[in-house]
């Protein structure tokens, strides 16, 4: 090897691309199509789909998973006095407290493994849209190439579970959401992988029937009969010279998969009205709620990955840059019920061993910090030095040293908390960082993916985790 | 130097051998043994230094990243020669005892006579070396009378050599429907396409090819798709980007391509952008906020692309180390970089880690090289310029004309747009059009003309196949996809109904604040417009629009199911031919305009004053148009009163008839000019008065936003509307009339409609069988003369849904 590939060789996992046969390499990457390089032996699935409940925005660590001292509001208080705007709380597990305003999950929390010490990446002044597109991807923009979304990854490497329902479901997103749609859309893709594995896109969970049924203005009928008009013309063609060749084949296909898909039993699942009520109650405290009663459908019906969001609008939800104690109280309230819920569901039908339940967001936030101590970037918010006003009361910077992720069923052990921060500013992660290679190899270790699986893209392996680097956390997993 | 004499003497008296007994080396026997004792060590098939493997007779052929081993025939300039004999340095074994004189001298016999594979095989084809200037081959003997135009020529020897017979052209209807998408991404027009079918002149497919490309709009408003893939040019779309925000070229580019700007101006001033109105952006790059890597700087982005886009060069992987499978180096990225980049020398980043290395502009290809006249960003981009459409650079034209090709035949000539290293199934056909490009001035027109007028172009087009074939021997053109656009713009073509653009108002300079008193301009109205002005939509991105965040050379045509489903379920389709269906019938909803229509940006108010003496019903809305958090916004018709004759009549005091738009508030009304009245709004609100018979003349008042403190947390964008007609939801905005195409005027009874839509769409009359299915359709199911709209655009649908409407035979 020359200085070059040695250098390489050392940063890069040798088994996922110089160990595998030189032949076999080289033949992957002649191919013009993405191929795959299964890298090292893939570990047992403990699960079969996997459920993100993404809080996009920024979710304020210290009011939800990871409180700290609580200072109550008063005209006067110093801000860097003040690390959480909530008291504590008990939960099902004796060593770990959590924030007013989860009472329900707390009650669920021994089927939870609680990561304090996410670690997102130092990439400047901070955008929202750059971390998430980091988390979803495990690549940092601008990239050369498309880079596929976490979910149209999963979708390839295992496939659908049930061939008539999406296997990447991704809910409660609109991506047109003015300044930062761009940033949105340009990972809510399936990049290099191609469109079949792209992001089955419902906005509006109340809607989410609406994505399998016809639209208003067509009606049942009309999708009917125009449907089989279609069909009749193809019987009616005139024979041509072209015969019937594999592209037309092929549209004829596609067009058979999406009927199937639509007029399939399994398209109930996304009618949330075929929920009894009771259950659809506890869901049913606004948008986010029925999203996760769509997951927990959808799961049932067979997809693989799902994902739920309460929703990235710059500044709206978790993107506090103000009144961030309303804030949070008022998000805590539009997860609390229905996560808890979704849990205790999956449990109650025997899928919550195999499935995993991730939830999580693309940094933490602190009242002082923006970034990371010693690595501050640019400041985005206008919090004064001592708070006069409730609209100061609140964690308003992004704050990438430490935030919480919490895992619940799939393989991950129960009641568990992995990785401390400290206890006063900055409440940085002191113990067990955990970057996102390494939360992305042990979801992909979940799943019976290793970390160093590549696809083969214009003649180079592209690796499920950058640069083979990610490494599964052992201690998380039961 | 004495060594080499002798070898030299040993090789002639090889050869003398050679001519007397013709003793043949053996490769197996004489040639690999050397290789397996002495480069083993390096070049074996597990360890491939250099990308080299010299362990069986395909590898060494193959060679490894500086190119080929061997040049059959021509040993001097084999590399593998140049190397063992130390010409090239560093001298190969890089370890252990050098090659014998006698083993050279076996090597360099076997090169001379053809590096054959054994005694008694043919002589090797060595491996392809990409040409790098042009020169024009000679033009080949005809094989067929009428295949005698010099393209043709070629693929004739070709066809013929490869066991073919002289093939049969394309029908009329064919060959239109593919000149008219190919050219104007349009479906060919019906009377066009009926007049071009009668034409029985000789000469009919060149009036045809010519008449199409002298219509510069619609020329340009199909391949800007193309080039706004290949140079990630897209509208309003940016990441924030503090100092280098993304920057549109699209006026330039259309304005470029209605004028045919000869390519290599086009490429001189794409590198090197210094007037005004020049495209500047694609060299901006597209950049996020924050720090990025050092191998997407815009310099590095600009070396990249201008490499990949205009040469057909791979540089990411040498953007971030040498690269692991061609011959190209860290300091090659950085070099190109150099002639784009903000400083004069540039400091290497190996995998993000600063280097003690630093480049100076310098080309990929020493011969071309020129070094800039100054330090100055605009010497340093002129020598840029010039470099790339230097004449001696082939590439150029290679590169343009193989994306050229491709896009109109299905595959290039070189199998891969974006590796013009590789191998073409005709290197004299590639070089001669180059050529000819080159010579007639780089004229894009003429290169679409000469391909389209080939007999070769108008072969009947082959299938693609599940599996592609190991060695591709080209059979015709391949069977093609309607773009993403060209689907849209069918709709836009048959129906009349086109998607609106709005341009958008241009932003406020921070820097220059408009004075408070100046004058209100009232926005642009729209215009009907072809799909690729439009921003992309659920429909496009699924029929293949990318994101323009990278280059685009080929879109991705597979079907797949997230694709059919938007066809077969998505609302934007059905809703358009809804639309659609009743513009054809006439039976479209009015479009009234309003009676006063004002956009309001953040605070603010404006006053009004209308005239309503002919309304019965007054309108009052307020749209929102990019508030973040639309329900926190508090609009209001501050002051409103309706004025007649001396009575002035608060609006408040009236009761809408729809009153859902409505916004209570408890806090008195604080908007100045108001006099603390008015009436408070919802965002997006809708309030209906009856105003018949009470003689109101005027409306007049103040429209406003409440909210004092105005936050980025809510960013309130609004519109006012008043209509004294009911407003049409869809289109509250004016539109200007014209259409980017004229409209067709069709018989709207059922079976005429049936004949019409398929000479449309499908470029041919319905059979007997489709024509009852479809005509049955369409009929009113109260009215049978007359034609249901829901049936028409039930019809629409079926008929684009056939692989026979998507698929460009």
């Amino acid at each position: 090897m020359n200085r070059e590939e040695k250098l390489i060789a050392k940063r890069l996992s040798r088994r996922g691309f110089m160990g595998t046969t030189a032949g076999a390499a080289l033949a992957a990457l002649t191919a013009s199509e993405p191929q795959l390089l299964r890298g090292s032996t893939s570990p047992k699935p403990t699960a079969d789909s996997i459920i993100v409940i993404w809080m996009a925005g920024g979710m304020a660590q210290t009011e939800t998973w990871d409180p700290k001292r609580y200072t109550a509001f008063e005209p006067g208080v110093r801000t860097d006095q003040v690390l959480s705007t909530f008291p504590s709380i008990d939960t099902a597990v004796d060593n770990i407290k959590i924030s007013q305003g989860l009472e329900r999950v707390a009650k669920v929390m021994d089927r939870a493994t609680l990561i304090r010490t996410f670690q997102a990446a130092d990439l400047g002044f901070i955008l929202h849209s750059r971390h998430q597109y980091h988390w979803h991807t495990g690549y940092i923009p601008p990239q050369p190439m498309a880079v596929p979304h976490l979910g149209a990854v999963v979708a390839k490497i295992l496939g659908p579970r049930n061939p008539t329902v999406p296997p990447f479901v991704a809910v409660g997103q609109n991506l047109e959401i003015g300044a930062e749609s761009a940033a949105l859309k340009s990972f809510h893709t399936a990049g290099f992988l191609g469109t079949e594995y792209g992001p089955f896109l419902i906005s509006d969970p109340a809607d989410a029937t609406a994505a399998v049924r016809p639209p208003a203005e067509l009606g049942d009928a009309r999708f009917h009969s125009r449907r089989k008009l279609y069909e009749t013309l193809l019987k009616d063609e005139p024979v041509y010279q072209y015969g019937n060749d594999f592209q037309r084949q092929s549209l004829i296909r596609s067009m058979d998969a999406a009927d199937r898909l639509l007029t399939s039993p399994s398209a109930k699942a996304f009618d949330l009205s075929l929920e009894p009520k009771k259950s659809f109650d506890i869901y049913n405290n606004g948008r986010f709620g029925q999203a996760c009663l769509l997951a927990r459908r959808l799961v049932e019906a067979g997809a693989r990955y799902i994902e739920v969001t309460t929703e990235y609008i710059p500044f709206r939800y978790w993107d506090s840059h103000e009144s961030g104690h309303e804030r949070a109280e008022m998000m805590k309230r539009q997860i609390d019920a229905p996560v808890a819920q979704l849990i205790l569901d999956l449990e109650e039908r025997g899928l919550l061993n195999r499935t995993l339940v991730v939830l999580a967001s693309e940094f933490g936030r602190d009242a002082i910090t923006e970034g990371k101590v010693g690595k501050e970037v640019k400041d985005q918010s206008k919090t004064p030095d001592v708070m006069t006003l409730p609209k100061h009361y609140g964690m308003h910077r992004h704050f990438t040293a430490a935030g919480s992720v919490v895992m619940f069923g799939g393989g991950m052990k129960k009641g568990f908390v992995y990785g401390k921060t400290a206890d006063e500013r900055p409440c940085t992660t002191i113990e067990n960082p955990v970057p996102v290679e390494n939360l992305h190899a042990t979801l992909y270790r979940a799943l019976g993916i290793p970390p160093d699986y590549a696809f083969v893209y214009e003649k180079r392996p592209i690796y499920v985790t950058k640069d083979a680097k990610g490494r599964a956390i052992d201690d998380v997993l039961a | 130097m004495v060594a080499r004499f002798f070898a030299v003497v040993c090789l002639v008296s090889g050869l003398l051998r050679a001519q007397n007994e013709a003793p043949v080396v053996d490769y197996d026997r004489q040639v690999h043994p050397i290789f397996a004792a002495k480069c083993f060590s390096c070049h074996s098939a597990e360890k491939r230094s250099g990308g080299l493997s010299l362990y069986s007779y395909e590898d060494v052929l193959n060679g490894g990243r500086s190119g080929g081993t061997v040049r059959p025939g021509k040993s001097a300039e084999s590399l593998l020669m140049l190397r063992v004999t130390g010409e090239n340095q560093p001298r190969m074994p890089l370890v252990g005892p050098p090659l014998t004189d006698a083993e050279i001298a076996l090597v360099r016999s076997w090169i001379e006579q053809g590096a054959r594979r054994t005694p008694t095989s043919a002589r090797a084809k060595g491996k392809w070396e990409p040409p790098l200037t042009l020169e024009k081959p000679a033009v080949p003997a005809v094989v067929w009378t009428d295949w005698s135009s010099p393209l043709d020529r070629f693929t004739a020897v070709y066809l013929k050599a490869n066991g073919a017979g002289e093939p049969q052209l394309v029908s009329d209807r064919v060959f239109a429907r593919r000149v008219y998408l190919d050219v104007w991404g349009l479906l060919p027009p019906p009377n066009e396409l009926r007049a071009f079918l009668k034409d029985h002149s000789p000469r009919k497919r060149e009036k045809l090819v010519a008449k199409v490309l002298a219509n510069p709009e619609n020329y340009a408003e199909n391949w800007i798709s193309f080039w706004n893939d290949l140079l990630r040019n897209d509208e309003g779309v940016n990441y924030h980007n503090e100092t280098a925000s993304r920057k549109s070229i699209s006026t330039w580019l259309l304005t470029a391509l209605q004028n045919n700007l000869p390519y290599d101006q086009f490429v001189y001033k794409l590198l090197n952008p210094n007037a005004p109105t020049d495209p500047a952006g694609f060299l901006i790059g597209v950049n996020w906020r924050g720090v990025v890597s050092a191998s997407q700087t815009p310099a590095m982005q600009a070396a990249q692309n201008t490499a990949q886009i205009f040469l057909g060069i791979n540089l990411k992987c040498n953007s971030c180390h040498d690269s692991f499978i061609s011959r190209w180096k860290l300091k090659d990225a950085y070099s190109l970089a150099g002639y784009f980049s903000t400083e004069e020398k540039l400091q290497l980043y190996r995998c993000d880690v600063a280097q003690d290395q630093y480049a100076s502009p310098a080309f990929l290809y020493p011969v071309l090289n020129r070094t800039p006249a100054s330090g100055s960003t605009a010497d340093r981009r002129s020598a840029a310029a010039a470099i790339f459409t230097d004449p001696r650079n082939g590439r150029l034209a290679r590169t343009l004309v193989n994306r050229v090709w491709q896009r109109l035949l299905g595959r290039g000539l070189v199998e891969n747009p974006d590796e013009m290293d590789g191998e073409p199934w005709s290197p004299e056909l590639l070089d001669w059009l180059s050529s000819d490009f080159a010579e007639c001035g780089y004229d894009m027109k003429h290169l679409i003309a000469t391909i389209l007028l080939s007999r070769t172009y108008q072969m009947p087009s082959v299938p693609a196949q599940a599996e592609a074939p190991k060695k591709y021997v080209f059979k015709g053109p391949e069977v093609r996809r309607l773009t993403a656009e060209e689907f849209a713009d069918a709709i836009g073509s048959v129906t009349g109904e086109w998607h609106v653009y709005q341009e958008p108002e241009p932003e406020p300079d921070p820097k220059k604040p408009a004075p408070v008193d100046a004058p209100f301009v009232p926005p642009k109205p729209g215009v009907y417009t072809r799909e690729w002005r439009v921003a992309s939509t659920s429909l496009t991105r699924a029929l293949g629009r990318p994101i323009r965040d990278q280059v685009y050379s080929v879109r991705d045509s597979q079907p797949t199911t997230l694709q059919a489903l938007e066809l077969e379920n998505g609302e934007p389709l059905t809703h358009w031919l809804n639309r659609g269906a009743r513009k054809m019938l006439g039976e479209l909803p009015p479009e009234p305009t309003p009676i006063f229509d004002r956009p309001l940006p953040k605070k603010g108010t404006a006053p009004f004053e209308i005239d309503i003496s002919h309304a019965q019903k007054l309108w009052l809305l307020v749209a929102d148009t990019g508030s973040y958090s639309p329900e926190k916004v508090e609009a209001i018709w501050g002051g409103a009163e309706l004025a007649g004759g001396d009575k002035v009549t608060p609006l408040s005091s009236l009761k809408p008839l729809d009153d859902s738009g409505l916004r209570a508030a408890s806090n008195p009304i604080d908007l100045p000019g108001a006099n603390g009245t008015g009436v408070r709004v919802k965002t997006p609100s809708r309030l209906v008065y009856d105003i018949g018979g009470q003689g109101f003349t005027k409306l007049r008042g103040l429209v406003g936003i409440e909210n004092k403190d105005v936050t980025s947390d809510i960013n309130p964008t609004l519109r006012f509307f008043v209509f004294d007609t009911e407003p049409n939801m869809e289109r509250l905005t004016p539109v200007l009339p014209d259409l980017p195409l004229a409209e067709e005027k069709f018989n709207k009874s059922p079976e005429h409609l049936v004949d019409a839509l398929f000479w449309y769409t499908l470029e041919r009359a319905p059979t007997v069988e489709e024509k009852r299915s479809a005509a049955e359709v369409l009929r009113d199911a109260h009215r049978k003369k007359r034609t249901s709209a829901d049936g028409l655009a039930d019809l629409l649908w079926a008929i684009m849904m056939k692989p026979e409407f998507q698929l460009i035979y």
